[in-house]
């Protein structure tokens, strides 16, 4: 009999205790700065144009080979009577969300530093109809970075 | 062949379909509104906020739920028996309604004023358990069946304690008419005189009901719901119907006979309205009681129930009655007779609770292990 | 499996055979058992596995090593720091690598809250399983969070961490790591004590659980059950004290035993591993200094000399072994995982046969499979 009694306080105590929920879609929970959602690409805001050179480096250390890396001459370079110093840049980034699984291993092999995971809840909230949807092309990819939106984090 | 209803004489069968009219709807409304109250109260025990989002602080709620389920389409196995599987909402949902005929609420408010209106209650309570079968039974599902046997099982043993108990307080009330037995608590109510029957009451209520820990014939865990595991839509709701329903009835009749009522303590005086609001009060904080163990207990197995029903309940009750049979025979004084009656009660109450505690401190014998690799024949 | 007809019975009657899962609210993911029952008693259980079967082992032989440790977390996906230490220590032990002290003890405290988290997992869903309506659940993912919020602020994931890296970890833990430690210890003492208060003493959960399911400390070891299952009948093998990894011989804990290797024990046995594993991240805090958590030179790319290993380490639901052969190069060729939800549900037979339907539910329970890692 005590033990039911007793655990009928526990309930009775938790009564009064406030509720622990989070009520979603209304409060966010804030985000740690490293907290991993899916990969994206960096803007590199001092030369305007994207911090990746298409090495492929990424691409070849992906455990589930969700990306696809094009690359091309950056219009942008020197010797083309450009600014930049980069050679080479990116022409065509696809990575498929759905297939993703947020390893990191992407961001600590980029010898560029041009590819983070996303940290803000833009990059949790992705649900889509289709999963077709989910491949996510260049200019998504970057947005995030370019507006300023991604909180910073170097991993150290 | 006339009959007075809001002081005005109407035919008598006009008359029985506007109070039918009124019990049905008030029923659901009510239904609805513990659903919901169910539903925030379990959520405040975990921690939880419950419904939030239909209606302010979720109240909406189950008005919402009631449209889906009312929209839901009406499935039906292709095996199951037609007749006895649509049937069986029926069976399950009238005589919870029927119950709500002699409940008085105040002063010679109730639906109808019958002699033996406890006998009745009792009586009509223990039908719904046909439904329970034929829900089971008619599914062709394996779980439905072990479901329905298993709350055939249940009904049929925990019927006798509930009944028992009661036959204790009539004596005590010497009526079996729920209004004089209310009327008669305006000064002591029957709790104080007869605590063990109200405790087995409410243990017997709350099998009746299926709720924790005596849920198990839908045991979600084990039966995934037991006799309405196949039934959808407007069908399985008639079942949470009548759930809800014979909660607040089971809660009106004990408040009604053990915690006294309108009458206790404010006696015959008071206003209608406070009347009511006695009642309610009463009946509300039963409800609440059973929300809160149902948020707090585990489910006892099936042996244990019957041997709780059977080797604990029924012969304390029994005691009881005849303890009460003894000291009522001699006709002692009023105070006399009541403290004989409330002492030997709670002295049965701490007996009880002895008997729950030995069964759980004393060594149990190891259950059967079969040889490895072998199936117990 | 056919149905039979019982010589004790009056007239000729069939087994009732129920198929429980592989959708069923108490079978903890995809498993199927089949029971075969006379009334309430079972008479047979035939388990079912495999629904879940992903492959794991074999995907894992085509990534290098670095990558196989993401599949780790999935195999285990209640414990995957431990899961993930298995792996890393196997690889570690192949490539003679020489771990950090820093890295050893958060890999510990890490490992010890993870197992904080997945004993949490397991009291509420055996909770459910005896059939209290959610509240046992609700506690202990109410606990279960505040850990998972820590290991969302260190790894960046809720719970595909990937944090542990053959020779340390993949980077450095917060500034303010040690005080949020304690900070969640404080709350999961609490949680603990929710759990015994509403769970333990409780008549009700003690008529179910006390006497069911036991099995012999002798059955337990030939099925080769481990973790709390084995340590519930009375046989103290713990590999934390047997074969110490990491740092576990400078630590001072109990191991946890029981005497009757019943439901019952197997729960309270967990009740008191939490409070141990509470003891041990402590310690390890006042241990923590500051330091480097990779060695000084490790290659981009790690390469394993040729060979094989077995690692074992002390998972929440006992030995987690992992077998590694190397042909050289950046990759396993071959993986295999030795599971131990696996070897403790083999026991599931003998412990059912001849219970209540009821208990078949709560012994299932009690083993707290997690069906990644039966069929990964």
């Amino acid at each position: 009999m005590k033990g039911l009694l007793k655990s009928m306080g526990v309930t009775l105590s938790a009564f009064t205790r406030k509720p622990v929920t989070r009520e979603y879609p209304e409060t966010h929970k804030q985000l740690p700065e490293r907290d991993r959602a899916f990969p994206i690409l960096l803007w590199d805001h001092g030369m305007n144009e994207p911090f990746c050179t298409g090495c492929h480096a990424c691409e070849r250390a992906c455990p589930v080979e969700c990306m696809t890396v094009l690359m091309k001459d950056n219009p942008n370079h020197k010797s083309q009577g450009g600014e930049s110093s980069r050679r080479k840049i990116i022409d065509k980034f696809w990575i498929d969300y759905g297939r993703c699984m947020r390893c990191n291993i992407c961001v600590e092999v980029c010898n560029f530093d041009a590819i983070a995971m996303n940290n803000t809840w833009q990059g949790h909230e992705k649900s889509v109809y289709d999963r077709s949807d989910l491949v996510q092309e260049l200019p998504q990819l970057l947005a995030v970075h370019r507006s300023g939106e991604l909180k910073p984090w170097v991993v150290p | 062949m006339n009959n007075e209803l809001f002081g005005k004489d109407i035919n008598v069968w006009i008359d029985a379909f506007i109070r039918v009219n009124i019990i049905t709807i008030m029923m659901t409304v009510v239904v609805m509104g513990l659903i919901y109250l169910e539903r925030k109260a379990i959520a405040r025990f975990q921690m939880r906020l419950g419904p939030t989002r239909t209606g302010p602080m979720g109240l909406l709620q189950s008005v919402a739920d009631a449209l889906k389920l009312v929209a839901k389409e009406d499935v039906r196995p292709r095996n199951a028996d037609p007749w006895i599987f649509e049937l069986a909402p029926y069976f399950v949902f009238v005589p919870v309604f029927l119950m709500f005929v002699a409940i008085p609420f105040a002063v010679s408010w109730e639906v109808r004023v019958l002699d033996l209106g406890l006998f009745y209650v009792l009586a009509v309570s223990s039908v719904n358990i046909v439904g329970w079968v034929m829900a089971g039974w008619g599914s062709d599902n394996r779980y439905a069946m072990l479901g329905a046997l298993r709350a055939a099982a249940q009904s049929i043993s925990y019927e006798l304690p509930l009944v028992l108990s009661m036959i204790a307080i009539a004596m005590v009330a010497n009526s079996l008419n729920l209004s004089e037995i209310v009327a008669g608590q305006g000064r002591i109510p029957n709790i104080i005189l007869q605590p063990l029957p109200f405790v087995i009451f409410y243990i017997a209520m709350l099998a009746e009901l299926n709720r924790t820990p005596f849920d198990i014939p839908v045991g979600e865990s084990e039966m995934v719901g037991g006799p309405y595991v196949e039934y959808s839509g407007i069908r399985w709701s008639f079942f949470f119907l009548a759930e809800y329903a014979s909660l607040f009835i089971l809660a009106l009749l004990a408040s009604a006979v053990f915690l006294g009522g309108w009458a206790w303590p404010l006696g015959e005086d008071w206003g209608r309205w406070w009347q009511f609001i006695l009642t309610g009060v009463k009946a509300g904080a039963m409800i609440f009681s059973v929300f809160w163990v149902r948020s707090t207990l585990p489910r006892l197995r099936i042996d244990q129930l019957m041997t709780f029903s059977w080797k604990v309940l029924l012969p304390l009750s029994f005691i009881q009655i005849m303890v009460n049979g003894a000291i009522l025979v001699y006709e002692p004084e009023k105070e006399v007779g009541q403290t004989l009656l409330g002492v030997t009660s709670v002295f049965g109450v701490f007996f009880l609770a002895w008997i729950i505690n030995r069964s759980v401190t004393r060594p149990r014998p190891r259950p059967v292990v079969a040889a490895r690799g072998e199936a117990v024949p | 499996m056919a149905t039979q007809v019982h010589p004790d019975h009056e007239f000729d009657v069939q087994d009732l055979m129920i198929n429980m899962g592989p959708q069923h609210p108490s079978t903890h993911g995809v498993f199927r058992m089949v029971l075969v029952v006379d009334g309430e008693i079972v008479r047979d259980v035939v388990p079912y596995i495999g629904y879940m079967h992903r492959g794991g082992e074999k995907l894992a032989e085509t990534m290098d090593y670095r990558q196989g440790i993401g599949w780790m977390d999935r195999t285990e996906y209640l414990a995957q720091f431990n899961a993930e230490l298995s792996y890393v220590m196997a690889v570690e032990a192949l490539a003679e690598l020489q771990v950090p002290d820093r890295a050893q003890w958060i890999r510990m405290i890490l490992c010890e809250l993870n197992r904080i988290l997945s004993h949490f997992m397991f009291t509420g869903a055996f909770g459910t399983d005896v059939g209290v309506f959610g509240t046992a659940f609700t506690y202990s993912f109410r606990e279960r969070e505040v850990i998972q919020d820590l290991f969302e602020e260190i790894t960046g994931d809720r719970m595909m961490y990937a944090y542990f890296r053959p020779g340390g970890l993949a980077w450095e833990v917060p500034d303010n790591f040690v005080p949020r430690v304690r900070e969640v210890l404080k709350s999961v003492r609490q949680g603990i004590k929710d759990m015994n208060g509403l769970l333990t003493d409780n008549e009700v959960f003690r008529a179910r659980t006390v006497g069911v399911g036991a099995i012999s400390a002798a059955d337990a070891t030939d099925w080769g059950c481990t973790g709390p299952v084995l340590r519930s009948t009375g046989v103290p093998l713990d590999l934390r004290r047997t074969e110490p990894y990491l740092k576990y011989d400078e630590i001072d804990f109990d191991v946890i035993t029981g005497t009757t290797g019943d439901v019952f024990e197997r729960f309270t046995c967990r009740i008191g591993e939490m409070w141990e594993s509470i003891r041990i991240v402590e310690q390890c805090l006042e241990r923590l200094e500051p330091g480097p958590i990779m060695p000084d030179r490790m290659p981009r790319m790690l390469r394993t000399p040729p060979g094989e290993i077995y690692m074992r380490t002390e998972a929440p639901r006992g030995e987690y072994g992992i077998y590694l052969v190397s042909k050289g190069g950046n990759r396993p060729h071959r993986l295999k995982i030795r599971s131990s939800c696996f070897a403790n549900l083999q026991a599931l037979r003998d412990m059912t046969i001849g219970s209540y339907v009821a208990d078949a539910v709560v012994i299932l329970g009690s083993l707290d499979i997690v069906l990644g890692e039966v069929d990964r």
